[in-house]
């Protein structure tokens, strides 16, 4: 690809050194799954200092308990985070959709964080990572925050990081005692037509009674929503059918409200609403664990 | 983009050369090492024929980064018949029918190869799950699964 330097910093505090310090335009390139597609479209990289960080993975690739949560360094690929015993016992609907990510090459190559910034509304850890009320740590010249899911995206491929800031971490409250679903639909062969993901997370007590519920749609906003007067619908009651029939069009209410009356919309909206219907009667049917 | 020194193991044998890092790893095996056995499909991740093992995993190395190869361990299909599994691979694909037009053979033998390692003795469920991101225009893909299907069951009989 075409780039005016390459740096490839050795160490995690050599590579915020070489983001303070740069001149050029600065290009972060983590598995390059995507940085890779968009140098062979054009030259958009080609006045960048193109920061290679993927060999920090020994800093930035764990995936480790802190406390109660669960940290995930940016450089987690997709499939160690889809087999990690971590993900997969406090934050499994993570791993599912880690595993629908493209195919196995590209899962073992492509990051979290890659996925994340690279913003895509079709990138499918983001409605994951919302129900589990992820945060995104940073770190930049001026020190370090934490961002929510739908702060750190703008709109389609427009994050709202900076050009010196880098994602270290990912912060994700521990669940147990949860149900999950994750479902996809269409996959990326068949992109050119709509497709959309429904993220859904429910526990109940003993009696059946909803002590929390969180529910998202993904690939259908301009950024990762969530949605806490739909999830509230479900909780406090022991579900009947009209109430998940309820939660399910309120929540498919949500696409003409917020991304528009569009083309797609007359499509979408059913889709989801039946999709909506289809899992929480998966959920609510099947055994907790 | 000026050239620097990479360092890596490729098919056992340690490399130092000079290439261009921001060039893609398939364009360093073919055109600086002249390792024509990885094809090039589409370039964007999607067909599997330039699928290589980089430490220990299946990646398309059309979407590798040359300067990520520092440091790494990478097998490609000329590597393979040196390894046992490689080379069990290579003659189930050949008594199997599994290759036609042969261009995508490379590919997903390496798959298979990554799939062997780490699971000796793959269900089909997990077979169709390794060489999901490798695509045969020849086949019908029935004559690749059962080739890395018989290569798990030889593995077997030779006790691995
Ligand atoms: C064939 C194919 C199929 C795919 N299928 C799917 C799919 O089904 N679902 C899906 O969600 N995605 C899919 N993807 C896209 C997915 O692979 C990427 O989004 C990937 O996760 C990006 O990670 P990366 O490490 O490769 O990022 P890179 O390509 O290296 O970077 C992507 C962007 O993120 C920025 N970036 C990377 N790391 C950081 C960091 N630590 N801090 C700040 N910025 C950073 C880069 O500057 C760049 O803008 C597919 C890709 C391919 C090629
Ligand atoms: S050429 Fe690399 S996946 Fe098609
Ligand atoms: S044998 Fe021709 S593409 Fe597979």
């Amino acid at each position: 690809m075409q780039v005016r330097t390459y740096i490839r910093p050795a160490s995690l505090a050599d590579a915020l050194h070489t983001l303070a310090t740069v001149e050029e335009p600065i290009a972060i390139i983590a598995g390059g799954t995507d940085v890779l597609v968009y140098a062979r479209e054009d030259d958009r990289y080609a006045n960048s200092a193109l920061i290679d960080i993927y060999g920090l993975a020994g800093e930035l690739g764990q995936i480790r308990e802190e406390r109660d949560d669960l940290i995930i360094g940016a450089l987690a690929t997709h499939a160690a985070i889809a087999k990690s015993p971590l993900v997969l016992r406090y934050a499994p609907i993570l791993a599912d959709a880690c595993r629908s990510i493209a195919a196995p090459q590209v899962r073992n190559h492509a990051t979290i964080a890659g996925n994340i910034a690279n913003a895509s509304p079709a990138a499918d850890s983001l409605g994951a990572l919302a129900v589990l009320r992820a945060k995104v740590g940073v770190q930049s010249p001026e020190g370090q925050r934490e961002l929510a899911m739908d702060q750190i995206i703008a709109r389609p491929y427009r994050n709202n990081l900076g050009p010196r800031d880098l994602i270290t971490y990912i912060r994700i409250p521990k669940l147990e005692g949860y149900q999950h679903m994750f479902y996809k639909l269409g996959r990326r062969r068949a992109q050119s037509i709509s497709r959309m993901t429904l993220a859904a997370l429910l526990k109940r007590d003993s009696q059946g009674v909803v002590e929390d519920f969180r529910i998202t749609v993904g690939a259908t906003f301009p950024r990762p929503m969530v949605f806490p007067d739909v999830d509230a619908m479900l909780i406090g009651i022991r579900p009947a059918q009209a109430d998940l029939e309820a939660v399910a069009k309120a929540l498919s209410n949500k696409i003409p409200e917020i991304a528009g009356i569009r083309a797609s919309t007359a499509y979408k909206q059913p889709v989801c609403e039946k999709l909506c219907l289809r899992i929480l009667n998966n959920l609510l049917g099947g055994d907790q664990q | 983009m000026s050239q620097v020194q990479l360092q890596f193991r490729l098919n056992g044998k340690d490399y130092s050369i000079q290439a261009d890092p921001t060039q893609r790893m398939v364009d360093l095996l073919r055109e600086n090492l002249h390792l024509t056995g990885t094809k090039v499909g589409c370039g964007v991740g999607e067909c599997g024929a330039c699928t290589v093992v980089l430490n220990g995993e299946a990646v398309t190395s059309c979407l590798v980064l040359a300067g990520q190869m520092q440091g790494a361990d990478i097998l490609t299909v000329e590597g393979l018949s040196e390894t046992q599994i490689g080379s069990i691979l290579q003659q189930c694909f050949v008594d199997g029918d599994a290759v036609q037009c042969g261009f995508c053979t490379p590919g997903f033998l390496m798959s298979a190869y990554a799939l062997l390692l780490h699971n000796p003795h793959p269900t089909r469920e997990e077979i169709k799950v390794a060489v999901s991101g490798n695509l045969c225009r020849c086949t019908g893909y029935v004559p690749i699964l059962n080739a890395i299907e018989a290569a798990g069951l030889r593995l077997a009989a030779e006790g691995k």
